[in-house]
């Protein structure tokens, strides 16, 4: 059974469509990127499968539950742009706070800091600590109920090109030591093409999938494989899509 | 703006080498103020020619509150009972309501004009009706405060609840927390600095509110005792009520202003001045 299904899912404001109908199974611990110019609806669609916002039609499934008792079973973790860490909370706390909520400890928090590259930061609250360290601390936050999907919506697109290089490539090994099924939205290509086994291509708004592109390498990936003529020729690829339906729009 | 003045004397003597120039700085800083009022005072005496009932020396006040503090003492406890009364029940209705209007939002379309005109409504008026309703009774007087003091509470606790951070929220709500959870732990917490910026000025007012409705209608209280030393042509006790009035409020705009600074979670932030 597929991890997340999306069957035939679209949005729609009054008369403007956010999201034409789409299709998307993602198998168990997969890792789908969702690539595509801005207000595409790559995260109204995220905010979907989160039983975040509903849709218009169509229906997401997580394993075999509707989003929302999936939701409600707490088996979805969320990874947004601006960290969730709450200000107040010292960054283990923080963690803490949201296996308190969920009613379950999917990991030690104090390891998992370790881990995450945070040792002697796990005191520290969100001000002392800088972009990319509160960023880590927000993944471990939203993965500390071991949820059995991620979803992620631009997570590094607040840090600079070298940091998000370097968050990325240590994101893809933890995922290696903790198996999830991750939908990622981005806007970055190379990102996409870094991190995921599949990346969704949306055209410019109103949004619909373009083409599915597959990334034959196995996960987690050296940071050689940007080099790599494949990774060299995806990237291209994908571009391409975006940029001649941009210029022919 | 305290921590602007005290900024650059401690950048400037870090070491014991400097405690002389704070001590002095320190005293400097309570003579300052004190000696200004003080210097007005009597230069208000000289020029305006008042008569002493008027104008009374600021020795011949201190002597009143001295010669009549249990007769003052006593009426300052009056007062602060109804001021204490008056602020706890503008805060159950301030909270209460902003926690209503947030838990069942059509209520506040319902209840919030009501709470407007209740707000512009001329006191005087009030007043009348409650000693009319409740007489010359603690209830009366400490409905007043309440009145008065309500509508800055509901007004910053409303705002406060609307603080939060979205992302805070979808993250509540991804791990299914309840509307309690959501509030007490993530959105209470966001508007208690608004909670208390409140605090401090329906704190203060209390006290003024609680003695101008003693002025008005009472036989205890320190707006009596202002009644009373009107009536008997003695303005040094006016002084004295005076003075002890103003130096209660500001010690609870100090105190919670204090508590305030511990409770704000942004207390510390580098990044607000």
């Amino acid at each position: 059974m597929a991890a997340i299904s999306i069957r035939n899912v679209s949005r729609r404001f009054g008369d403007t469509w956010a999201l034409r109908p789409v299709d998307l199974e993602i198998a168990d611990g997969e890792f789908v990127a969702l690539v595509g110019p801005s207000g595409c609806g790559k995260t109204t669609l995220l905010r979907i499968v989160a039983d975040l916002q509903a849709p218009t039609g169509g229906e997401v499934r997580i394993g075999p539950d509707p989003a929302a008792e999936a939701r409600r079973k707490r088996l979805i973790g969320l990874v947004s742009q601006r960290p969730a860490v709450l200000p107040w909370k010292r960054a283990i706390d923080d963690v803490r706070f949201t296996q308190k909520i969920a009613g379950r400890v999917g990991f030690d928090p104090a390891k998992v800091l370790r881990e995450f590259g945070l040792e002697g930061h796990e005191g520290k609250r969100a001000r002392e600590l800088s972009g990319g360290m509160l960023q880590r601390v927000n993944i471990a936050s939203a993965m500390a109920h071991d949820p059995s999907v991620l979803l992620m919506d631009e997570p590094f697109a607040a840090l600079d090109e070298m940091k998000r290089e370097e968050i990325g490539a240590w994101f893809d090994r933890e995922l290696a030591l903790r198996p999830k099924t991750v939908l990622f939205v981005t806007h970055h290509i190379d990102e996409a093409v870094m991190l995921a086994d599949r990346l969704v291509v949306f055209s410019a708004a109103p949004g619909r999938v373009l083409e599915v592109v597959a990334v034959p390498e196995p996960r987690p990936r050296a940071p050689a494989f940007r080099q790599d003529p494949r990774f060299v020729a995806l990237a291209g690829h994908v571009r391409a899509l975006l940029i001649d339906r941009a210029e022919a729009a | 703006m305290a921590d602007a003045v005290l900024a650059p004397e401690e950048s400037r003597s870090p070491s014991g080498a400097g405690r002389l120039p704070r001590l002095l700085w320190t005293a400097l800083r309570v003579a300052a103020p004190v000696g200004s009022v003080l210097a007005l005072w009597y230069l208000a005496i000289w020029f305006s020619g008042l008569p002493a009932f008027v104008i009374p020396l600021p020795t011949r006040v201190l002597e009143a509150l001295w010669v009549d503090h249990a007769f003052i003492f006593d009426n300052l406890l009056y007062t602060l009972q109804v001021a204490g009364i008056g602020y706890l029940w503008a805060n159950i209705a301030g909270i209460g309501l902003a926690v209503l209007f947030d838990l069942l939002p059509p209520t506040r379309h319902l209840l919030m004009p009501a709470a407007i005109t209740l707000r512009n409504v001329p006191y005087i008026a009030l007043i009348s009706v409650l000693v009319l309703a409740f007489g010359d009774t603690i209830a009366s007087k400490s409905a007043i405060v309440a009145l008065a003091g309500f509508f800055p509470v509901l007004v910053n606790t409303m705002q406060g609840l609307r603080a939060a951070d979205d992302v805070q929220l979808d993250r509540m709500r991804i791990l299914n927390a309840g509307w309690w959870q959501t509030f007490s732990r993530v959105r209470l917490i966001y508007a208690l600095p608004a909670i208390v910026a409140a605090q401090e000025i329906t704190g203060s007012s209390s006290i003024i509110v609680a003695i101008a409705a003693e002025w008005m209608i009472s036989t205890t209280g320190l707006g009596y005792v202002i009644n009373h030393a009107m009536q008997n042509y003695r303005g040094d006790q006016v002084y004295a009520v005076a003075l002890v009035a103003t130096g209660l409020s500001f010690l609870v705009y100090s105190l919670v202003h204090a508590l305030g600074r511990r409770l704000d979670w942004r207390a510390g932030d580098p990044r607000r001045g």
